[in-house]
């Protein structure tokens, strides 16, 4: 199975103006739902999304850049 | 062509995506549907909420399980083989949730408490630094235990079964309850009724409800 980059930029400018339904329903998105292989195939900055966890994706571009470089 | 992964159905619903551009892959009991999608590409929020899209579509149609975004296989052999490892217990899992909707429940704080770390003053002695911490510790454990109130009301009076809902307190610092409840969709306006009742009569929080989605919160990958 393949890995889809994630244009992280897109989410980054987002960030700031997610209200917390839409957050409710990114989460979902992202984190739930079957995965045939038990895996997650995004990338953010070569980082994988599971083991980020949405909070740390939307509260923290730093530490985004601390894992995975630059943006 | 790659295939991205939309969602699981029964076998004998494989062809509700036709007319969605959905190609689907049969198995004995269970059928995956998935889009053509090009490895080279990258995705954002477009993609994100399409397949939230494409996932509803299906939903309002068939019994369905959603995939998680981004699952993306080289060809459909491969994707058939895949759901080969999996089909009954994806089949079992239609049979359980297909027909059930999941709705969100969220109860977000009114005033967030949440200051930026770049605005706290740097502590004037080791001792402030400590008082400080164990101010905001405090701060946090109160917000928990108010959380807990709040999840052990709602449980109460929605009269869920218990195995149909999920939920995490304080998820992040404006949130104090994000749930997911399970239920059928003629359930959905009187769940409705009390989410607004005990959203009224909680002081410290706004409630919002959302849905109904295809059941991401309770569809088991492993």
């Amino acid at each position: 199975m393949a890995r889809v980059p994630f244009r992280w930029n897109v989410m980054t400018q987002q960030a700031a103006t997610l209200d917390v339904p839409l957050v409710e329903l990114v989460d979902r998105l992202l984190n739930r739902g079957v995965v045939l292989t038990g895996e997650v195939t995004i990338s953010v900055a070569g980082v994988d999304l599971i083991y980020l966890g949405l909070s740390v994706v939307l509260s923290g571009v730093d530490t985004i850049r601390r894992h995975g470089g630059g943006m | 062509m790659s295939l991205l992964l939309r969602a699981i159905v029964a076998t004998e619903d494989a062809g509700v995506g036709a007319d969605l551009g959905l190609q689907s892959v049969p198995g004995a009991r269970a059928a995956a549907l998935a889009s053509a999608w090009d490895a080279a590409r990258t995705a954002g929020e477009a993609e994100l909420l399409d397949h939230h899209r494409v996932v509803q579509a299906v939903f309002e149609r068939v019994p369905c399980l959603p995939a998680r975004f981004g699952s993306v296989f080289a060809d459909e052999d491969a994707l058939r083989a895949r759901l080969a490892l999996r089909e009954v217990d994806l089949a079992a899992q239609l049979v359980r949730l297909g027909h059930r909707c999941e709705l969100a429940i969220t109860c977000a704080w009114r005033e967030s408490e949440a200051v930026p770390r770049a605005t706290i003053a740097p502590a004037q002695s080791g001792r402030a630094y400590l008082e400080r911490g164990l101010t905001q510790l405090r701060g946090e454990r109160e917000r928990e235990r108010r959380a807990e109130a709040i999840v052990a009301r709602l449980v109460a009076e929605l009269a869920i079964e218990p195995a149909f809902i999920r939920h995490q307190i304080c998820p992040r610092p404006a949130v104090a309850v994000s749930m997911s409840a399970l239920v059928t969709r003629d359930e959905i306006d009187e769940l409705s009724s009390r989410v607004e009742r005990i959203g009224a009569e909680l002081p410290d929080v706004t409630t919002v409800m959302q849905g109904p989605w295809a059941p991401y919160t309770f569809a088991v990958s492993e």
